[in-house]
């Protein structure tokens, strides 16, 4: 009896943007008087950040402070569509909605700069929350200087809209399921180690480490972003090791329905975490960002899975890999079926074992 | 200073940290009615008899609600994109699932309401249920849906959705070994801090507002606009602040349900499910069985991959199709694999309906085709970063459904992996970079899955 120690990797890709795409967003803008920025938008933000992450592109964008931007997505009379916030599509598709509205802002501001300035707007740039002449920076106006002319001498709103929309990918084909589009926006990618401690006396899985890499293209905020991977770990964490809702599925029976019979992690369960961000930029995403919201729970399972094969050399391929999974497999301690050049794991949970001819999967021998 | 790239703190993070933050339950109208649900007790059931003037002549109580009173009853998550509907707003004459709402009262109190569910009448006629998707094709299984046990792609041309590429038969004769495994990753609950909850106010000017959990604004708005049958003008819903999601208030799990009720009652309608309702009747991840049988060469070349997923869908459809469609595009993970040979099936089972989780249709896939290249390196004594950097996609190479990749990081992040937890490579693997194949990593069974040049 004793704990063993183990390592296994994961590598990983993500569609952001919904699966065959369609799906809209939209979002608009206008200055105050004194050149703060309402942002009218209809994504919600679910904890993932998405009113920051598009707050600051929008600040950046236009070229003022972060702290000028107000954003609004409460209600549906005020903000346009956003399909939602799920798909990875927040940042990706949503963002690129809000800086393309935010583009049209600036370009209104230096139309009206110009104005005030007697300058070509193609010669003006925003710093900073000013307008400032490209090669003479000493011919400025302020940003909140040219919102009030806007409003007070021209008589004129200075506001943008914007969309994203990619077309939605059709399966031309479905016997072989080829599609006439990318089906997707962008694909993200991460990779995943993962050290465990595994009890062969009681079967106990601890996840003592998980390293993580993640390609974000850009880091809009490398706080949030580092945010979703820890926390996409500790929901990983939950799927590799403790969380079920049917303990004895296919059974409905048993099912937890309260915090004390069904095991989400908690603090004693995390495991040390290091994140590390690389940026390979992607096309068409807002500052190349891509979406990594979702994936950052998917890594962590075959991770897991392939670590705790490597201290107990028992391949656990049912979710959650729990104490008695890993006791069952240790005292089974099954070798795969060598047929030909065929090696055949887990053959007792195939539908070629379990169903009576319904279904099966062949494959040559 | 520039915004992009810089490490600010959250836009709503003082008012999260300090309780300020209104939720849905935090918004409270003068003169609210609170919703109980009669669900089913039984997994599998016709039902008959369902008799609410108990219900409705009790003291406190307001509104009951059934089948009866939605204008349309069964509108689909993603009718929008051409996917049929088959849930009732609420069961009418058989139940699908333990916990299914058939039956809904709005009274002055919880306590009022829970009593009044209590006395509708209701008869049902237990069924054997259907739980193993592996047993839902066979001869001697019951039959749980019109539709069949599994669902209908293409409007029914199809009974699964397929990818065909290369010849999987000739990568299985090719092969050095054939590497099979099964997977089973769980049914697994969001449990989000906040359950689903809405709050429905009729307006004088007969519009209604509707507070809402919600994931996405305007997919409820049309879901809600749907069953009622009128024009988005006539709903506002107000949300975009939620107490955790993860994939679960993409249902539109009460927002309509509250609507009709104060519809009915013209007073404001507040739901909000219990700690044990969320656990128990809201959606959950959906539990999954996959079969892989790879064709590997010696040397770790991954030749060819058939496939089998039978995806537990729960009792409706929901957005399992686009899950399963999403799945079978992404089933070669982050590598490219020439030859391919897919079959996924959505099952039906008398389970709670699965939804939409974080990773939805890959979290699955990952699981079952890592754990499997871990498997293969360890049955071919191979180093478990060096397959993977073998076999990751590249630029130029196709997906399963035959686009191109332009911009594909396995190969930056196996490495980036590699450095961060001190793992030397070979020196063909640490020298290598993601970009086009030539030379070794164009081996003869990768060049006819090219990309035609033009494409990238």
């Amino acid at each position: 009896m004793a704990v063993h120690t183990g390592r296994g990797i994961a590598a990983i890709e993500y569609p952001t943007g919904m699966n065959q795409n369609g799906d809209p967003s939209q979002a608009w803008i206008k200055l105050k008087p004194d050149g703060r920025v309402d942002v009218f938008a209809g994504t919600s933000d679910i904890g993932n950040g998405s009113k920051t992450i598009q707050s600051q592109i929008v600040a950046e964008t236009i070229g003022v402070p972060y702290d000028w931007v107000t954003y609004d997505n409460s209600n549906t009379d005020s903000s346009p569509v956003c399909t939602g916030t799920f798909a990875s599509r927040a940042t990706f598709v949503a963002g690129k909605a809000v800086e393309k509205a935010a583009e049209r802002v600036r370009e209104r501001i230096l139309e009206i700069a110009g104005k005030e300035l007697e300058i070509d707007p193609d010669d003006l740039e925003i710093v900073d929350g000013e307008v400032l002449a490209k090669g003479a920076p000493q011919k400025k106006i302020a940003v909140p200087d040219v919102a009030a002319a806007a409003t007070w001498t021209y008589g004129e709103l200075i506001t943008g809209a914007g969309a994203q929309l990619k077309p939605y990918a059709s399966i031309v084909d479905p016997e072989t399921g080829q599609v006439d589009l990318p089906p997707h926006s962008a694909i993200s990618y991460a990779a995943c180690a993962a050290e465990v401690e595994v009890d062969d006396a009681t079967g106990v899985v601890r996840v003592t480490r998980l390293v993580q890499v993640y390609d974000v293209g850009k880091a809009i905020n490398p706080t949030l972003v580092e945010g979703q991977i820890e926390g996409g770990a500790v929901q990983g964490l939950g799927l590799g090791v403790l969380e079920n809702c049917y303990p004895y599925y296919p059974s409905v029976e048993n099912r937890g329905g309260e915090f004390g019979s069904y095991l989400a992690p908690g603090f004693d369960d995390l495991p040390k975490l290091d994140t590390i961000i690389i940026e390979n930029p992607s096309a068409d995403g807002p500052y190349g960002a891509k979406g990594i919201g979702e994936m950052a729970n998917n890594a962590q399972p075959p991770a897991i899975a392939a670590a705790v094969f490597d201290a107990v050399g028992v391949w656990v391929t049912e979710l959650p890999i729990t104490p008695e999974r890993v006791l069952r497999a240790l005292d089974a301690n099954a070798e795969p079926v060598r047929d030909g050049k065929r090696v055949v794991f887990d053959s007792e949970l195939s539908v070629n074992t379990v169903s009576k001819g319904g279904i099966t999967f062949d494959v040559p021998v | 200073m520039k915004a992009v790239g810089a490490r600010l703190p959250r836009y709503d993070g003082i008012e999260h940290v300090t309780g300020r933050t209104t939720y849905v339950d935090d918004v409270r109208v003068p003169g609210t009615l609170w919703v109980k649900a009669l669900r089913s007790p039984m997994h599998s059931a016709t039902f008959s008899g369902l008799d609410t003037t108990k219900a409705e002549a009790m003291p406190g109580v307001h509104a009951v609600l059934t089948w009866e009173d939605v204008p349309l009853l069964e509108y689909g998550h993603l009718s929008a994109l051409g996917i049929p509907a088959d849930e009732p707003l609420l069961a009418k004459d058989e139940v699908r699932y333990k916990g299914q709402p058939i039956a809904l009262v709005a009274a002055e109190d919880e306590d009022t309401a829970a009593a009044a569910v209590d006395t509708i009448g209701i008869e049902f006629d237990e069924r054997e249920p259907l739980l193993d998707v592996r047993r839902a094709f066979d001869a001697d299984a019951p039959t749980i849906h019109p539709w069949g046990n599994w669902y209908p792609h293409f409007e029914n041309e199809m009974d699964r959705r397929q990818i065909r590429k290369g010849s999987i038969e000739e990568a299985f004769e090719k092969a050095d070994a054939i590497v099979q495994g099964v997977y089973r990753p769980a049914a697994i609950e969001h449990v989000p801090l906040e359950t689903q909850v809405c709050l429905a106010v009729p307006e004088a000017n007969g519009r209604l507002t509707i507070y809402s959990c919600t994931q996405a604004l305007y997919f409820s708005l049309g879901v809600v606009a749907a069953h009622l049958q009128v024009p988005l003008n006539k709903l506002k819903i107000v949300g975009g602040t939620v107490g955790g999601g993860f994939g679960g208030k993409v249902d539109t799990a009460t927002e309509t349900m509250c609507s009709l009720l104060a519809q009915k009652s013209g007073r404001p309608v507040k739901w909000r499910w219990t700690r044990e309702e969320e656990f128990l009747c809201s959606s959950t991840r959906a539990p999954w069985h996959m079969e892989i049988a790879d064709a590997v060469s010696k040397d770790g070349w991954i030749l060819g991959r058939k496939m089998l997923t039978l995806h537990d869908s729960g009792a409706y459809a929901r957005f399992s199709p686009y899950g399963l469609t999403k799945h079978s595009f992404h089933h070669t993970g982050a590598y490219t694999i020439p030859n391919l040979h897919f079959d996924g099936y959505v099952v039906f089972t008398n389970r709670v309906p699965t939804t939409a989780m974080r990773g939805f249709g890959v979290t699955s896939i990952s699981f079952a085709t890592e754990t499997h290249v871990s498997r293969i390196a360890n049955v071919l004594g191979l180093d478990p970063y060096e397959i993977r950097l073998k076999n990751a996609n590249r630029v130029g190479d196709t997906s399963p459904n035959r686009i191109v990749y332009t911009d594909p990081s396995t190969v930056p992040v196996v490495k980036a992996l590699a450095g961060g937890m001190g793992v030397e490579l070979a020196a063909e693997y640490s020298a290598m970079d993601r970009g086009k194949r030539e030379g070794d990593l164009l081996p003869a069974h990768l060049v006819e899955q090219l990309a035609d040049p033009e494409d990238h």
